[in-house]
């Protein structure tokens, strides 16, 4: 093993540690938010801290890596992937911080009904399988793996659209200050469970581009468009 | 329009009349340079020429005199035939020998001092002197060991022949060896001095053994070029009937045997001296092909 | 200062009339790789051969200043023994032609009268070829002429000579400036294996091979040392102009 593949894999492990942390986040969140434990949500908002150290670290190891090797062709793409990988990884940490910041602020008699009728909790469930589905494609360096999530993200954008018409349809029954309140909050969190698959999805196309030098953004959707009709 | 029409034929055809010349010129040049090694060719053969005619003259009136007993009988008195020229061998053998232990040394650590220093006014008087020495007439040489030696010592002596050949050497071995060890990267040297090796070690382990290929080879060279050497021997070797192994009595060697009987006037001499001839022939081929043996297969790799 | 293997304070050279170094300071500490880089002419040649002293051997050279390896000065030790204690690969590899690869390694040894005994020089042979990772590529062909190796495996004979003597320091010489890549990379690696056990100096006018192989980067420029820090913030972040416009190639 060379000496830039010795550092490459230590920013390789250094990586998969982030991610693990993130993800680690995302089903803290979740439970908070099923289990409305606000503890728990504090826990993730001081984890946050971690992670954007995390980022900052290998934004470091990727500034010397690129500086003291020059590397190229594929240790070249590795780099540039774990480099976006590493702002993406940071958004989810962002979303989960978010979401749990979200746990903390809402109202103590909290609709559970919402939750069900939302989906929320599903679709939080599937945005977690994306980011680990992800993980482990990055892992073994695993392109089609990483593939099989854009399908995942179908189920996200499905939730996310009804959201609107379900949400409404829960207000029109019962139009009192504190459940249009709840409402707001499970809609926000929606929308920012969408914005983890995205994420997630960006991360497998630079997982892609790493190991098949093959640039997937912005050619998916309408593959996909293409693959569902 | 039609000046410009006028100029391009005009053109086509200058350059149809430039592709012939140029065609012309082209076989002209062939013919000169296949003219040219041609005559290469046929000087070298003529040049060679003349060594065939000589060693294939001497072998042919010399290998009549060669036997074994040629070889380890000392001449006879006029009058008795038979005889050989074992002393005129032992004589050169031990003239040489002896020229060897003090030139060869002596010729190696000039060298190496001229090797190493490029500049100076030493090193400048140094190459000049060997320059000159290697001019003197080897007759000059002699009368000088003459006036050295052999008068201060009170007879001929192989010791003063010896000196004499010894002054001949010198010159080449100097010269061969400083050539040599410039060929001697500087960078072993620097290799040896960084692993903490004295100078003086660092110049008999690393640098001499680098170039010794081609120290020996000019040492054996120049030793083929003084194996030959009569004028000098004259007066100091002298020259000697008899077996003589003794450093300080006159001593007989190839070329002077020849010398004397050649112009002697009994055919049996004569006989001997062509032996002697092709004997010394021999020794010198076979020391210029042990030169080229040493070369090819001693030669560093830099 | 303590754990200093070598240490220039306000060190000078010259050539006759020329000043090479100005006022070089550098503290090299125990099993740390040092990488000089500068252009040509900046000095960086000369300071590594005053370090073994073998800048003196040139006509007119002379030297000032403090220069101290382990705390002794090295300008009052005999040069001899010092140089046993200074490991040195040059810039082109130049095993010595008439010994066989074994005798190359051991050269420090015998060409110093050192005995030792059979064992002991095959024990010394192994592991140095072995350090210097060509023992597996030489080891059936120890007693052929080390001048029929590659120039990649000639200048790691050249490494494993001067490892064979335990120096205290190694140093490096533009030692691939005269090998292809292949062997270049073979070289590096080795140096970055030997940073374990070895305190190195490597002088380049590659940079990229500076910031590949060290953990410490000076830069030198006519005759100065410009910067020095850890390679890492040399070339993320130079402090000096001149350092960046050197290691950006925007120079002159």
């Amino acid at each position: 093993m060379t000496h830039l593949d010795q550092e490459l894999s230590k920013l390789k492990a250094e990586t998969l540690k982030m991610w693990a942390l993130v993800l680690k986040q995302l089903h803290k969140s979740r439970s908070a938010l099923v289990q409305l434990d606000k503890d728990l949500a504090r826990e993730v908002m001081n984890g946050e801290k971690r992670v954007n150290a995390f980022e900052l670290k290998i934004d470091r190891d990727c500034e010397d890596i690129f500086a003291l090797f020059t590397p190229v062709a594929v240790d070249l793409r590795l780099l540039l992937a774990v480099l976006k990988i590493n702002t993406n990884l940071e958004r989810t940490g962002d979303i989960a911080d978010g979401i749990a910041q979200f746990v903390v602020d809402l109202p103590p008699n909290f609709d559970q009904k919402l939750l069900e009728i939302s989906r929320v909790v599903e679709m939080f469930d599937q945005a977690n399988l994306m980011v680990s589905d992800v993980m482990k494609a990055f892992e073994r360096e695993d392109p089609i793996r990483a593939r099989k999530t854009f399908k995942k993200d179908d189920l996200l954008d499905e939730i996310n659209s009804l959201s609107t018409s379900v949400i409404a349809d829960y207000l029109r029954m019962d139009v009192r200050l504190p459940q249009i309140e709840q409402a707001l909050f499970i809609h926000s969190i929606i929308r920012r469970l969408e914005r983890v698959g995205d994420q997630a999805k960006n991360m497998a196309e630079e997982i892609i581009f790493y190991s098949e030098a093959n640039v997937v953004k912005h050619q998916h959707k309408k593959a996909g468009k293409d693959g569902s009709a | 329009m039609e000046i410009m029409v006028d100029k391009t034929g005009s053109g086509v055809r200058s350059s149809f009349n430039q592709a012939a010349t140029l065609d012309r010129t082209v076989r002209a040049r062939g013919i000169k340079s296949r003219l040219f090694r041609l005559a290469v060719i046929i000087l070298t053969v003529i040049s060679t020429a003349p060594l065939l005619f000589i060693l294939f003259y001497i072998f042919r009136q010399g290998i009549h005199a060669i036997n074994w007993h040629f070889l380890v009988n000392i001449p006879r008195p006029v009058g008795e035939t038979g005889g050989g020229v074992a002393n005129a061998i032992l004589g050169t053998v031990l003239l040489i020998l002896v020229a060897s232990v003090v030139a060869i040394p002596l010729g190696i650590l000039v060298g190496i001092y001229l090797s190493q220093v490029v500049t100076g006014r030493l090193a400048y008087w140094c190459r000049l002197s060997v320059d000159v020495l290697q001019g003197i007439p080897s007759i000059v040489i002699g009368i000088l060991i003459y006036e050295w030696v052999v008068r201060p010592m009170g007879s001929f002596s192989s010791f003063s022949g010896s000196m004499t050949l010894a002054l001949m050497m010198l010159p080449s071995i100097i010269k061969s060896t400083e050539e040599t060890l410039k060929l001697v990267p500087g960078s072993l040297q620097e290799a040896s001095l960084a692993l903490g090796v004295p100078y003086y070690r660092t110049m008999m382990k690393v640098i001499v053994p680098a170039g010794m290929s081609g120290i020996l080879a000019g040492v054996i060279l120049s030793i083929s070029r003084v194996i030959g050497e009569t004028a000098p021997l004259l007066f100091t070797a002298f020259g000697n009937p008899y077996l003589n192994s003794n450093i300080f009595k006159p001593i007989s060697s190839l070329p002077l045997l020849i010398f004397n009987y050649a112009t002697s006037a009994y055919a049996d001499w004569h006989q001997l001296a062509w032996g002697a001839s092709m004997v010394l022939i021999v020794m010198i081929l076979v020391l210029n092909l042990s030169t080229k043996l040493i070369q090819s297969r001693w030669k560093a790799q830099f | 200062m303590e754990g200093a293997v070598l240490n220039a304070d306000g060190f000078n050279a010259y050539f006759g009339s020329n000043q090479i170094l100005k006022d070089i300071r550098l503290e090299i500490r125990k099993n740390q790789v040092w990488a000089i880089m500068g252009p040509s002419g900046c000095g960086k040649t000369t300071f590594i051969r005053c370090i073994n002293r073998m800048h003196e051997l040139t006509p007119g050279a002379r030297v000032g200043g403090s220069l101290t390896l382990d705390g002794e000065d090295i300008y009052a030790m005999n040069p001899v023994m010092l140089r046993r204690k200074v490991g040195m690969v040059f810039q082109r590899p130049n095993p010595f032609p008439t010994m066989s690869i074994y005798e190359n390694v051991i050269a420090g040894y015998t060409l110093n009268n050192i005995r030792l005994t059979r064992s002991k020089k095959d024990e010394v042979v192994e592991s140095s070829l072995k350090r210097a990772a060509l023992w597996y590529e030489v080891r059936s062909a120890l007693h052929q002429k080390g001048t029929f190796l590659s120039g990649g495996q000639q200048q790691r004979l050249c490494i494993a000579r001067a490892l064979a003597m335990n120096p205290e320091i190694l140093l490096l010489d533009e030692p691939t400036s005269a090998l292809d890549p292949m062997s270049t990379a073979k070289v590096e690696e080795l140096l970055h294996e030997l940073k374990t056990q070895y305190t190195i100096l490597i002088v380049t006018h590659n940079m990229q091979q500076a910031a590949r192989v060290s953990d410490k980067t000076a830069f030198f420029f006519l005759g100065e040392m410009i910067e020095q820090n850890d390679t890492k913030t040399i070339f993320t972040n130079p402090k000096n102009e001149k350092t960046q416009n050197y290691i950006t190639g925007h120079f002159g």
